[in-house]
């Protein structure tokens, strides 16, 4: 449990017949963004049901703060923003957070401060006292985003927290998670948005029907995925040039454009070599790029084919 | 403890602060209070002095007779008593029908129109024979009203059958004078000075009140239930408190409110039985005038009342279990409209028994009821109302209440844990075994 705030082990759940997480295991270390991602119904939200105690794995190990199986003993200290949201649509805003408060074991005068507090920041003070049935949908999901942040947890749970948020809103909710992340809490969000998991995540794991695709930290993972591939442009001794790129040794595969080429480089290869041979050979470089793929491509890569032979929505557990 | 109790504060505050419930509690004793004077004030109104044409068609003096007893009817007893009737009498012999057809137009209106009637009572030798009178009035509906007037009038016409047989009227009103059972109750070798029909009324309250809140509290739990499975809120609460602590805070909640509510309503009640003659009063009801609606609230020992309340909440808490299982088994409140029959057979089954057990409550079947676990709070409160039970036994039925409230609870905690994440598909029976067994 050393240092990992999550730990899934072999972790396996199985509705009326299909499995949503099938041996799953995976560490979240303490601090950070980690990202869970994957497609519809690649059993994101299964996860998180599970590690919040929400509903039992079938087979395997979680462990939550170092702690197997209390995740609900341990509620203070963990923020929950499920993806399904709820509020009582009757109660009004300051007393709805007050009472998410309370159930996680925070005083009553304490709760309402601090979701004074928080609506001031999110700037939802002129509704502190309105019914929730009031708000906007986006305003209801920063109310709910304020209930799983009010006791100031030391691990946040977040699933899909910014889907129908406008540019606007997504953005107050990002910079409230980053700073979150930089004050040493613990954020594990799941998203199948994958821009969003570029600009924030330091780690991530891709899933796909339950089983882990990707995983490790993100400059890693873009590493190995991107560091392969080169895009270059000459202007002269073209000859040359497809001599260098006909290398094996260095160079996989060409998409040879005439005077521009993109390049996948061999695994014995590496783009500082094939750009010392390409100004040995003097082509007149005027582009040498190291294209770095991005999440989605690498996403789409990953899970494109699987994905589309995914159930097209999150099954229902029996 | 301090999740359970957050939960139980927001049933109660939000439920208490809702229009429904405001409603509710102000309206039910307002219709109380309008039962209670209403009546009164209607038949004061309505006993105001009439004036009646009294068209004498006898040639044996009767009519005469009637005029001066209607004339001598009183509204009320002792000082306040006023006269009830104005008679104007007709003589009228051999054209009755051509006199009152003259007085009808004149009738109806005899507040505003000078020299009109109320009604107009016809009377003819005829009447002792046939024991009919005609009444022709503006309303002729008040069946109180016709009645109280008929009695003024039979014992002349009696009288003047048994004369006419040669048989003294006053001897025969002696001899049918008719005998009343004044019923009290013993209770522990001692008289109670109450009366039966309050012990009756005591016991159908009790069973009544418990019916009355299951019917519409039970409900409550179990659509809050549905509504909060709908609106996802709880996937928060399952992630902070155990679905038992959820249960029970929602379920004591609903019953805090069910208590307020019972509380003020039965404040009101007595606070309008002990105070019926003044308030009566501010309403210009004469404190005779309702004396037939005058009710007692029957009063409730100290013992009597932990029992009901002891069985109460047991009864409730057991009940409103079983609804919360019902709410978390199905997806909308129509499906729960359904799904509730047995829970709800239970409860009719239990309102129904008291009916039932009142007549002998404290014959065999009353006997084996007490130890019903879903039928005790039902049965026990109405049996020792009538007559205490001994302790042992009243000790062994809370006893056999409380296992059957731990089993309620226990099962119905394993479906509420399973059924209220579990959205779409209807659970069949066979699911609901599984969540039992499994959960």
């Amino acid at each position: 449990m050393n240092g990992s705030v999550v730990r899934l082990e072999g972790v396996t759940k199985r509705f009326s017949g299909h499995t949503a997480v099938d041996e799953l295991s995976l560490d979240v270390p303490k601090g950070g963004i980690f990202g869970l991602l994957g497609p519809n119904g690649a059993g994101k939200s299964t996860t998180i049901r599970m590690i919040m105690n929400i509903i039992t794995p079938d087979e395997g190990r979680i462990s939550v703060l170092g702690k197997e199986s209390a995740s609900r003993d341990l509620s203070y200290r963990i923020g929950f923003l499920p993806e399904e949201r709820g509020l009582y649509k009757k109660m009004k805003v300051v007393d709805q957070l007050t009472f998410l408060g309370e159930t996680k074991g925070i005083g009553r005068a304490v709760a309402r401060k601090k979701a004074v507090q928080w609506l001031e920041r999110l700037g939802l003070s002129d509704w502190t006292l309105k019914k929730v049935e009031d708000l906007s949908k986006g305003m209801q999901q920063k109310v709910q985003f304020i209930g799983a942040l009010l006791h100031d947890p030391e691990l946040l749970i977040l699933d899909e927290p910014f889907s129908g948020l406008d540019p606007v809103n997504s953005q107050v909710m990002k910079d409230v998670v980053v700073e979150e992340a930089r004050r040493g809490r613990t954020v594990l969000f799941s998203t199948h948005i994958m821009e969003q998991a570029e600009r924030m995540c330091d780690r991530l794991v891709i899933i796909a029907l339950g089983r882990i695709v990707v995983e490790g930290a993100l400059a890693d993972v873009k590493r190995e995925f991107g560091g392969r591939h080169v895009a270059l442009t000459f202007t002269r001794n073209a000859d040359r040039a497809a001599r260098v790129l006909a290398d094996r040794s260095l160079i996989e595969k060409v998409d040879d454009y005439g005077a521009s080429a993109e390049v996948t480089l061999a695994p014995s290869g590496d783009a500082d070599r094939l750009l010392r041979a390409l100004i040995q050979e003097d082509v007149g470089l005027s582009r040498f790029e190291v294209v770095e793929a991005s999440l989605q491509s690498i996403f789409i890569a990953k899970v494109g084919a699987d994905a589309a032979t995914a159930p097209a929505k999150e099954v229902v557990h029996a | 403890m301090r999740k359970v109790w957050a939960i139980i504060r927001r049933e109660f505050v939000e439920r208490v602060r809702t229009k429904a419930f405001i409603l509710g509690t102000l309206l039910f004793p307002l219709f109380m209070g309008a039962m209670f004077i209403l009546p009164g004030y209607l038949m004061s109104r309505s006993l105001g002095l009439k004036t009646i044409a009294l068209v004498d068609a006898t040639t044996s003096g009767l009519g005469k007779q009637v005029a001066d007893a209607l004339q001598a009817a009183r509204i009320g007893k002792g000082e306040k008593a006023r006269p009830r009737y104005d008679v104007i009498r007709v003589a009228a012999v051999g054209r009755a029908d051509a006199v009152r057809d003259s007085l009808v137009p004149m009738t109806g209106l005899s507040r505003k129109q000078a020299g009109g009637f109320d009604g107009i009572l016809v009377i003819s030798d005829s009447t002792v024979p046939s024991g009919k009178a005609a009444y022709y009035g503006a309303n002729v509906a008040s069946f109180d009203d016709m009645q109280e007037m008929a009695g003024t009038i039979r014992p002349l016409v009696i009288a003047r059958r048994l004369q006419s047989m040669g048989v003294d009227p006053a001897e025969v009103m002696k001899s049918v004078q008719g005998i009343d059972l004044v019923a009290t109750k013993v209770a522990d070798g001692k008289l109670t000075g109450e009366s039966g029909a309050a012990t009756f009324i005591l016991a159908y309250a009790m069973g009544f009140m418990l019916y009355f809140s299951l019917l519409l509290f039970g409900t409550q739990v179990m659509n809050s239930i549905v509504e909060e499975k709908n609106n996802r809120i709880v996937e928060v609460l399952a992630s902070s408190l155990t679905p038992f602590q959820m249960m029970l805070g929602k379920v004591t909640g609903v019953g805090l409110v069910a208590l307020f509510q019972i509380g003020i309503w039965g404040g009101v009640a007595t606070y309008l039985s002990t105070h019926q003659d003044k308030i009566l009063a501010a309403f210009g009801v004469a404190a005779g005038a309702g004396g037939r609606m005058a009710f007692a609230l029957p009063s409730m020992k100290p013992d009597l009342l932990i029992v009901f309340l002891v069985f109460f909440a047991l009864g409730f808490l057991l009940f409103a279990a079983a609804y919360a299982a019902v709410g978390a088994m199905v997806n909308t409140t129509q499906e729960a409209g359904q799904a509730q029959m047995p829970v709800m057979m239970f409860v009719l089954m239990g309102f129904f028994s008291v009916f039932a057990l009142v007549r002998d409550p404290n014959g065999t079947a009353a006997h084996v009821l007490t130890y019903v676990p879903l039928l005790t709070p039902f049965v026990v409160p109405m049996r020792y109302s009538i007559s205490p039970l001994p302790l042992s036994e009243l000790l062994l039925s809370v006893g056999v209440t409380v296992l059957g409230l731990v089993v309620v609870v226990w099962v119905a905690a394993r479906i509420y844990r399973v059924g209220i994440l579990s959205y779409g598909k209807k659970a069949t029976l066979r699911d609901m075994l599984r969540w039992i067994r499994t959960a």
